[in-house]
């Protein structure tokens, strides 16, 4: 059966080439949309890792010009207790300037048993970190106040550099070396991975250092959790406590559930471009495929005059014509999919291989549908051709 | 002759009313989703307010320094603005500015953001901002380091309320010091990133020192020429003169800066290998083929359907003697009438989304409109249609064998 309707096929093929062009392109853009749109989703099912509600970053320039760290040390230690002081202020603490969903990026490079780990984020913060984003700690522990005693160099390192580096097994009081491999570094903790660039971005590796009294200098935020229901009245002191003691800077408080709606956006709105777009061209091959089909149908009415007249009945004529229609987008399909396989094989664009897999089978399933629905109404309008009246015009 | 083809063509066109819909739907779908496009990029690349004198203008955002192991990129320091682009003879003006940063203010327990840039006199002589009220400050309030500035229109509107009256004299509060208001200008969208800002301060009144002599800095610039012609004799000078430039640190070899027009700075990635426009140009080619494509194969596949629909025609006319190169242009045409309807509609579709567009103000203060540009683009992408749908259902038509197109019915 299926032999004698690639037959039917292969006598038609320069005028199926066009369709077969034509759903090979759309499967391509399908399979483009749907691995975007996996990924992200499959990025959005994964827990943030935090609690970001109530949290305020304050941004400040030129801290205290002082070349005397004692002093410096003091200054800073003396803002955040009245930062801590206010009343509406439940922590606070000091972090570098890749604080989640700000946007920025500070990488460097690792290295265990002389395996090379490149592409690690850095982060700088102090003890207060995990108490104000509710962050969860896997094993070991957090920083404290014995930490910023001289002695061995330590990290904490996240969930995803861990796997990385250490596999299943136990990370706690192993030694990681920095780049270059000059220095060891002594692991204290995991922290669960942290979803940094917002709902629909993968995490990434990562690793914490302790925001040295040193780092003071060159540091230019301030993380605040505060009472939910904090106002703008209650910023506006927070704001005049920062800029009483930072007269030189120029001070900005964000919220961060202002800034994931911004970094959300960077994967939304492309996301949102493009499947309208795709569904711009899906409805548009829609309606072509269905006039060409329809076209098609009507033009070999003495064929299927034919077929009903020896004894076929509606039903599997109507049945062979959407099985044509099924047999030429698994053509294309076929073809397709030998360059979406690409993807995965390759690891272009580096995401997980399932991603593409789901987003294979979505697309194919996608336009098995859809080449379905357009040749089921041609079909049925076969089946009720009077086997009488379709050979009479000949 | 061509009358008689516009008659066939619409009598075609009125008889099978669902292809027809087809055709019409994609043309003018394709048309508008690629104006809107159009029409966004233009906005971004040849939106000329407030910068009028373009053509006359270089930009220079910045300097990279590469060494074996390390680079180094900013903007631009004080010292190295004055020290060596200030050197050059050339520019009749040379503007500088920060990019804009953020700040808060707080009036009657509400909370604005404030984005603030600094910028020096010369800003003001080469990008003509619309000035509502008021004017720019001039160099001597600029030297005497007085607290004054310009503020956006939608700034005044969110800080002194809709319909406040003047407001040049008063003052207004952000990271906490007070300013005279000079002058109240239209408002830039934040996509104009390098003219964006709420206030316009004057540089001396900066926080930061902006005295100390390293090359890296919060500023970019624009140099202005004296006409057109000079800027070519600008770019060499300027060239000439980076070259001089020595390195702030022994472990560089490489110093980058690059004066741009416009368009080459809007899309200098900061990769020196590849130049930005490359990326820019291979993105919207592969953009534009992936929208036209789809479309142009579903027209060439309705469009081979209904010629063989009218085979009994063609073998008509055939045999009375017309050539197939008549029938080709004869169909030709009629396709290029379909596509010009289908513009048609499809300008009207780019009109409409793009009110929509503007109405939801997705972003502020960007205000896209079809200009003739964009409409020239359009026409030209009609032409492109109609011929490449045409032009193969056309040939695979005079190719009907007489006889066999006679016999089809």
């Amino acid at each position: 059966m299926v032999k004698h309707l690639f037959k039917l096929i292969w006598n038609k093929k320069k005028q199926n080439f066009l369709l077969l062009t034509e759903i090979l392109i759309s499967f391509i853009v399908i399979f483009a949309v749907f691995s975007f749109g996996v990924f992200s989703y499959k990025n959005y099912m994964k827990p943030m890792g935090i609690d970001y509600e109530d949290v305020w970053v304050i941004n400040y320039n030129n801290p205290a010009n002082s070349t005397n760290a004692d002093s410096v040390t003091l200054f800073y230690e003396t803002l955040k207790r009245n930062v801590k002081a206010l009343p509406n202020v439940i922590e606070a603490g000091y972090c570098s300037n890749n604080f989640p969903f700000s946007g920025n990026m500070m990488s460097s490079g690792l290295s265990y048993q002389g395996k090379a780990i490149s592409n690690v984020n850095q982060f700088n913060a102090d003890l207060d970190y995990i108490k104000i984003l509710n962050a969860k700690m896997l094993e070991g522990r957090w920083y404290t106040k014995d930490d910023y005693l001289p002695g061995e160099r330590k990290m904490v390192i996240n969930k995803s550099l861990k796997e990385v580096s250490f596999g299943k097994g136990q990370a706690i009081g192993k030694y990681l070396h920095n780049y270059g491999g000059k220095e060891k570094i002594k692991v204290i903790g995991v922290i669960d991975d942290i979803k940094f660039n917002g709902d629909f971005l993968p995490t990434a590796k990562g690793m914490y250092y302790l925001l040295d009294t040193a780092a003071y200098k060159w540091t230019g935020n301030m993380m605040v959790k505060v009472k939910p229901g904090s106002d703008a009245a209650f910023e506006g002191k927070l704001y005049k406590t920062m800029i009483n003691s930072l007269k030189n800077s120029n001070i900005e408080i964000k919220h961060l559930t202002d800034k994931i709606v911004n970094v959300n956006k960077i994967t939304l709105v492309p996301l949102i471009i493009a499947s309208i777009i795709a569904a711009f061209l899906i409805i548009n091959v829609a309606l072509g495929l269905f006039g060409v089909l329809w076209y098609n149908i009507s033009k070999r009415r003495g064929e299927i005059g034919l077929r009903r007249a020896v004894g076929a009945s509606g039903n599997s004529v109507s049945g062979q014509l959407v099985a044509e229609s099924l047999i030429l987008a698994t053509f294309s399909l076929l073809i397709g999919s030998f360059f979406a396989v690409q993807f995965p094989l390759l690891n272009v664009f580096d995401l997980p291989a399932m991603v593409y897999i789901i987003a294979l089978l979505l697309a194919m399933l996608f336009i098995y549908l859809l080449v379905l629905i357009c040749a089921l109404y041609p079909g049925r309008q076969a089946a009720n051709i009077y086997p009488a009246v379709a050979l009479h015009e000949e | 002759m061509l009358k008689n083809y516009f008659k066939i063509a619409i009598a075609v066109l009125k008889r099978r009313k669902f292809f027809t819909f087809i055709s019409l739907f994609g043309i003018s779908f394709t048309l508008t989703i690629l104006m809107v496009t159009a029409a966004f990029i233009d906005k971004l690349v040849n939106d000329n307010y407030p910068d009028r004198k373009r053509e006359r203008s270089l930009y220079i955002s910045g300097l990279e320094q590469r060494g074996k192991e390390s680079m180094n990129g900013s903007s631009l320091s004080y010292y190295f603005l004055t020290h060596f682009i200030g050197s050059i003879k050339t520019p009749v003006k040379m503007a500088f500015s920060t990019s804009s940063d953020g700040t808060n203010t707080y009036i009657n327990d509400k909370k604005i953001a404030i984005s603030y840039k600094y910028v020096n006199n010369e800003y003001w002589e080469i990008l003509e901002y619309d000035f509502l009220e008021g004017k720019a400050f001039t160099k001597q309030q600029i030297d005497n380091a007085e607290r004054v500035t310009v503020i956006s229109d939608d700034l005044k509107k969110a800080y002194f309320g809709v319909d406040a009256g003047p407001v040049v004299g008063k003052y207004i509060e952000a990271d906490n010091v007070k300013y005279r208001i000079s002058g109240v200008v239209k408002s830039v969208p934040s996509t104009a990133h390098k003219f964006f800002s709420d206030i316009y301060l004057p540089y001396t009144v900066s926080k930061s020192s902006y005295k100390n002599k390293d090359y890296g800095g919060p500023f970019s610039v624009i140099l202005l020429a004296a006409s057109k012609e000079d800027v070519p004799k600008m770019k060499k000078e300027f060239d000439q003169m980076a070259k001089k430039i020595p390195m702030s640190d022994k472990q560089y070899d490489h110093l980058n800066i690059h004066a741009d027009s416009y368009l080459e700075s809007y899309v200098r990635t900061g990769n020196e290998q590849r130049s930005g426009m490359a990326y820019a140009i291979i993105a919207l080619v592969s953009f534009g083929l992936l929208v036209t494509i789809l479309p142009t194969l579903n027209l060439v596949n309705i469009n081979i359907t209904r010629i063989m629909e009218r085979s009994s025609e063609i073998g008509v006319r055939k045999a009375f003697g017309a050539s197939s190169k008549t029938l080709v242009y004869q169909f030709i045409i009629e396709n290029m009438i379909l596509t010009f309807i289908g513009g048609i509609i499809g300008v009207v579709l780019s009109v409409i989304s793009l009110k929509l567009i503007n109405d939801a103000q997705l972003i502020a203060n960007l205000n896209l409109g079809l200009n003739f540009t964009v409409l020239f683009c359009a026409l030209i992408m009609c032409v492109f249609f109609g011929l490449l749908s045409g032009v193969y259902p056309a040939w695979r038509m005079s190719r009907l064998n007489v006889v066999t197109a006679l016999k089809a019915q």
